[in-house]
């Protein structure tokens, strides 16, 4: 019996990343001439994946969250644009890297919140992080921009083309490593104290928990998630802006986030998909005006699906399920 | 969920389909947000450009096609800039209103074969991105050096700047102190101010302390020049003779009206004015007024769209309507015409524009504020650029 | 000393335009419980109509702020109606959701009728003209704002501790089903806490019009600036958000006084420290 309750999970997740890398075969084919756009959703999808560990899953309340992503996309960026580090994977790890570092010492002074001034702490960070990147324009090029990202070919051999494929392909198994590897994390004994965490941190400090540290340990998992897709979003674009470090980049993670449903894995990626998607779709038909579509989407959810779009998915497929016995 | 695919599809299908005879130029452009006016002026520009001279060059359609990027945000303009390549089939790219934007986008020019010309972004460096990048904007460095001239002409010796603080406002100070200090002048200070500085009574106050004669400003167009200059007047330095002195970015003709009486003789140096006297202008401001629908919105950014659009048209004169970038941009180096701004040039060395700047004034004429210019420094290159 | 003097001033001013302009989301996030961040987007509503009314009919100044508020409180009571009451009550990350989704709207909208240049409002030329203090001049439309910063505070400590109206409210923040119970209605007093808020949004835009212009992207420019001056304040508390916004407006001015290139550092340390020291905010009432 147990030896079955332990490989279900195993079997779900085998699944779940057969079905997520079918969509991304179906994707690749239906619209090759997206995958610049499909790739920088999945950058975004690794941030907010990771605003959903300390969110979601962990009830911490912030609106700095982009200070992890920047992080990662300015340390691969520099140590590519000033130090010739040219190696994709190299540059994903010293952002993965660079993120947790980031990850920990913010979460030092985020966490010193509850609900509202966390909020407040958290804009705080992202806005200080974002000055600081703008001063120190030799090494980030300020407000211009750092450019001269010349990422070399992943494996030696292919190179990051016009189309993008190669950028797509390699952001798609890192989305996919990544998700399993939270799924994990999201399930070990680890995970479950978060979400004890965030149900009632007063009992599991009685029960002699150490509340800071997980928290602590928790954001600097995030951070490294997020961190890959910065150093992600840097090795596809070339050029990292100081928007990868604002509020605005944080605030729009997290109505991704909320959109697709926190507390959830597949809620994270499903929000910011179907977010970036439907601005990139409504602002190329009305360049001019889409804003006031975008903002009544969200109206939208939130009177229509207030769990998120994946709990109301599966509120569809519960009635369904209800109604053939 | 699948009709909606399907549509897509097959508005993809039917997009990429190609007429033989239709030039399609992708724009992006602030067409959204903060900057929507600006955006809103690239296509008045565009709009002029194409009343006045038609959209048929040759037997070749030009279709223009849009994209919105309100804010600096390069990995999007990456991803707009190759969908508008791969995807929309566009031969010439134009746009681009902030510099990392059209940094992200010049690494994909050369593999997409396509040009670009920047209607608006001014950092010097980026013509160094890629060779297939024309500029028909200004760059910060070239509009703010004229002012060192004339600050030493009205016999300024020491002065304060204080800019915004992020690289076109360091760009500003950059040329002003070199030009100002080069011809004897003496800077008493340098301040930054953070963006999005709002109250700025204590730089007023730091201004007053620094015994300075005059101040040179930068603030990029838009709602923070009104307090700046508010806060100018309403702290008594232009009741006290300390003479304001700024680029045109300043004053730009949409903020003149909510600056009021307070901008009355401020001085800015700049590429474009509105009320530049030449039939050429009389025929553009026309043409983009009826295009913007509005007078009061029409600002500099269309002038470097409307110019844009002659480049981009001679391009394709040279290439006869075939996608060669290389030369299309040999074409146009060199290139000299009579824009509404005045006698310009494309130096074939930089592929920047070589320009007047004027000194200009803002006066009340004719029951509105304009930017009255009083005089001309001929064929000014960019001074802030050096060869990559 | 002058320098001292005139940097206070200065502070002071700036202080009161932030306490007008975040006393009504004080009264919404703390006595409401709801995270408004279009209370921006409101603050920018009333702008535009007090714009319209001096510049485009040439009304006084007076019948501006009359009409802003007005206009704003009628254009703020459907989306009460329909859409704010379907949050009272909600998940944190809910009302945030909802509330960037009527600002995006309302920004939209905006930029399609107003324009995206910049509005300005006509002030009377008592308010345009300088007062001399004895060590400097100031404009008095600045000194009209901390007039109107103190009787806004004093009418509406006046209003939640005094008035059978504030004693509703209390009631109704405490417990809600209670107070029903004890013939509150409480769908009104909450209808009429958020007119209330919203009212005071539509006068902090056109009173802090002159420091904060009114343009499209208002609602999303000063969002974060408002959020901070409530939580440092404590939501819900009147004093609270008085001495933050008092506070923080002399840090910045000093800052940018002392030392402009690091005036945003300074701004968000001293945020940091106060929100370290005080979690709950400096007067907060309620966690």
């Amino acid at each position: 019996m147990s030896t079955v309750s332990k490989a279900r999970p195993v079997v779900q997740d085998m699944i779940a990343v057969l079905i997520l890398a079918g969509i991304a075969v179906v994707l690749f084919f239906l619209f090759p001439t997206n995958l610049a756009l499909l790739t920088r959703i999945i950058a975004m999808m690794l941030l907010v994946l990771s605003l959903d560990l300390v969110t979601g899953y962990s009830g911490v309340a912030t609106l700095g969250h982009a200070t992890v992503f920047g992080a990662g996309a300015y340390a691969a960026g520099i140590f590519a644009a000033k130090f010739g580090v040219t190696d994709p994977l190299l540059m994903l790890a010293i952002g993965a890297l660079a993120g947790a570092i980031a990850g920990a010492l913010s979460s030092l002074v985020i966490l010193r919140g509850h609900g509202l001034s966390q909020l407040v702490l958290s804009i705080a960070v992202v806005s200080l992080a974002h000055e600081a990147a703008n001063k120190l324009s030799q090494w980030t090029g300020g407000s211009d921009g750092l450019s001269g990202i010349l990422p070399s070919p992943l494996f030696g051999v292919f190179r990051f083309d016009l189309f993008g494929r190669t950028a797509f392909i390699m952001a798609v198994v890192l989305l996919l490593a990544v998700f399993v590897g939270l799924r994990i994390i999201v399930r070990s004994p680890f995970g479950m104290l978060c979400r004890g965490i965030k149900q009632d941190p007063v009992r599991v400090r009685a029960m002699g928990a150490p509340v800071y540290a997980t928290l602590v340990k928790m954001y600097a998992i995030a951070g490294a998630v997020a961190g890959l897709g910065g150093a992600l979003s840097a090795i596809a674009t070339k050029v990292v802006g100081l928007d990868s470090l604002s509020f605005t980049t944080s605030a729009e993670a997290l109505v991704m986030l909320v959109l697709g449903g926190a507390g959830r894995l597949f809620g994270a990626m499903l929000g910011t998909l179907a977010f970036v998607w439907f601005e990139d779709r409504v602002s190329a038909i009305n360049p001019f005006h889409w804003l006031t579509i975008v903002g009544v989407l969200l109206v939208v959810v939130v009177l229509f699906a207030p769990k998120g779009l994946v709990g109301a998915i599966e509120a569809i497929w519960q009635r369904l399920r209800r109604a053939r016995p | 969920m699948s009709r909606l695919v399907l549509t897509m599809l097959a508005l993809m299908l039917s997009s990429s389909v190609a007429f033989a005879d239709t030039i399609k130029i992708g724009v992006v452009g602030p067409f959204s947000g903060p900057a929507a006016l600006q955006g809103r002026n690239f296509q008045a520009g565009i709009d002029a450009w194409l009343a006045v001279n038609g959209n048929t060059i040759d037997d070749d359609t030009i279709e223009i096609v849009y994209r919105d990027l309100p804010a600096a945000d390069p990995s999007q303009s990456a991803a707009l800039t190759q969908e508008l390549i791969v995807s929309e089939g566009v031969q010439y790219l134009g746009g681009y209103y902030y510099t990392p934007d059209a940094l992200a986008a010049a690494p994909i020019l050369e593999e997409g074969n396509v040009p670009m010309v920047v209607f608006n972004a001014a950092t010097s460096a980026l013509v160094n991105a890629s060779p297939f990048v024309v500029r028909t904007s200004f760059t910060t460095w070239q509009t703010s050096t004229p002012m060192a001239a004339v600050a030493r002409e009205r016999g300024i010796d020491k002065i304060i700047t204080v800019v915004s603080d992020y690289g076109p406002g360091v760009d500003a100070e950059n040329a002003f102190v070199t030009g100002f200090t080069a011809a004897g002048g003496q800077i008493v200070e340098s301040l930054r101010m953070p963006m999005n500085t709002n109250d700025f009574s204590p730089i007023m106050q730091r201004i007053k302390d620094s015994g300075a004669e005059a101040v040179f400003a930068f603030l990029p167009a838009g709602p923070a020049t009104l307090g700046f200059v508010q806060a100018y007047v309403e702290n008594g330095l232009k009741d006290a003779g300390v003479q304001l002195l700024a680029p045109g970015d300043l004053a730009q003709e949409p903020d003149l009206a909510a600056l009021g009486d307070n901008a009355l003789g401020l001085l800015t140096t700049f590429h474009y004015a509105v009320s530049h006297d030449s039939p050429e202008n009389a025929a553009f401001v026309k043409a983009a007024t009826t295009a913007i629908g509005n007078a009061e919105q029409l600002s500099f950014p269309a002038v470097g769209a409307y110019d844009g659009m002659y480049v981009i048209s001679k391009m394709i004169e040279a290439t006869g309507g075939k996608q060669d970038a290389a030369t299309a941009v040999e074409a146009v180096k060199g290139l000299s015409w009579i824009s509404p701004r005045g006698p310009v040039s494309i130096n074939p060395e930089n592929r920047h524009i070589t320009q007047n700047i004027y000194l200009r004034e803002v006066a009340f004429e004719d029951g509105e504020y304009i930017n009255k210019e009083i005089q001309t420094f001929e064929n000014q290159g960019d001074p802030g650029w050096k060869a990559p | 000393m002058p320098t001292i003097l005139s940097i206070a001033a200065d502070a002071l001013a700036y202080g009161m335009v932030l306490f007008v302009i975040s006393i009504g989301l004080s009264v919404t996030m703390g006595l409401m419980k709801v995270v408004n961040l279009a209370h921006g987007a409101f603050a920018m509503i009333g702008g535009y109509i007090a714009s319209y009314v001096t510049q485009q009919m040439g009304l006084p100044f007076g019948v501006a702020i009359l009409a802003a508020v007005l206009g704003t409180v009628l254009i703020a009571i459907p989306l009460e109606r329909f859409l704010y009451r379907r949050i009272y009550g909600a998940r944190d990350l809910t009302q945030v959701l909802m509330t960037i989704g009527i600002t995006f709207v309302i920004i939209g909208v905006a930029n399609f009728v107003m324009g995206p240049s910049l509005k300005t409002i006509a002030l009377p030329s008592e308010l345009q003209a300088p007062v001399d203090l004895g060590f400097r001049t100031i404009a008095a439309h600045k000194l009209f704002a901390v007039a109107v910063g103190v009787v806004v505070a004093g009418a509406l400590w006046f209003i939640i501790e005094r008035t059978p109206f504030g004693v509703r409210l209390r009631a109704s923040v405490d417990d809600a089903a209670m107070a029903g119970a004890l013939g509150v209605k409480t769908k009104w007093v909450y209808a009429v806490s958020f007119a209330l808020a919203i009212g005071l949004a539509a006068l902090g835009g056109v009173v802090g019009a002159q420091l904060l212009p009114i343009e499209p992207y208002y609602a999303m420019h000063y969002m974060v600036t408002f959020l901070v001056v409530v939580s440092v304040g404590g939501a819900g508390s009147i004093t609270g958000a008085l001495v933050a916004a008092l506070l923080l407006g002399a840090v910045q001015t000093t800052g940018r006084y002392l030392m402009p290139e690091y005036g945003e550092f300074f701004f968000y340390l001293a945020v940091i420290a106060i929100v370290c020291v005080f979690p709950n905010g400096l007067m907060g009432r309620f966690k």
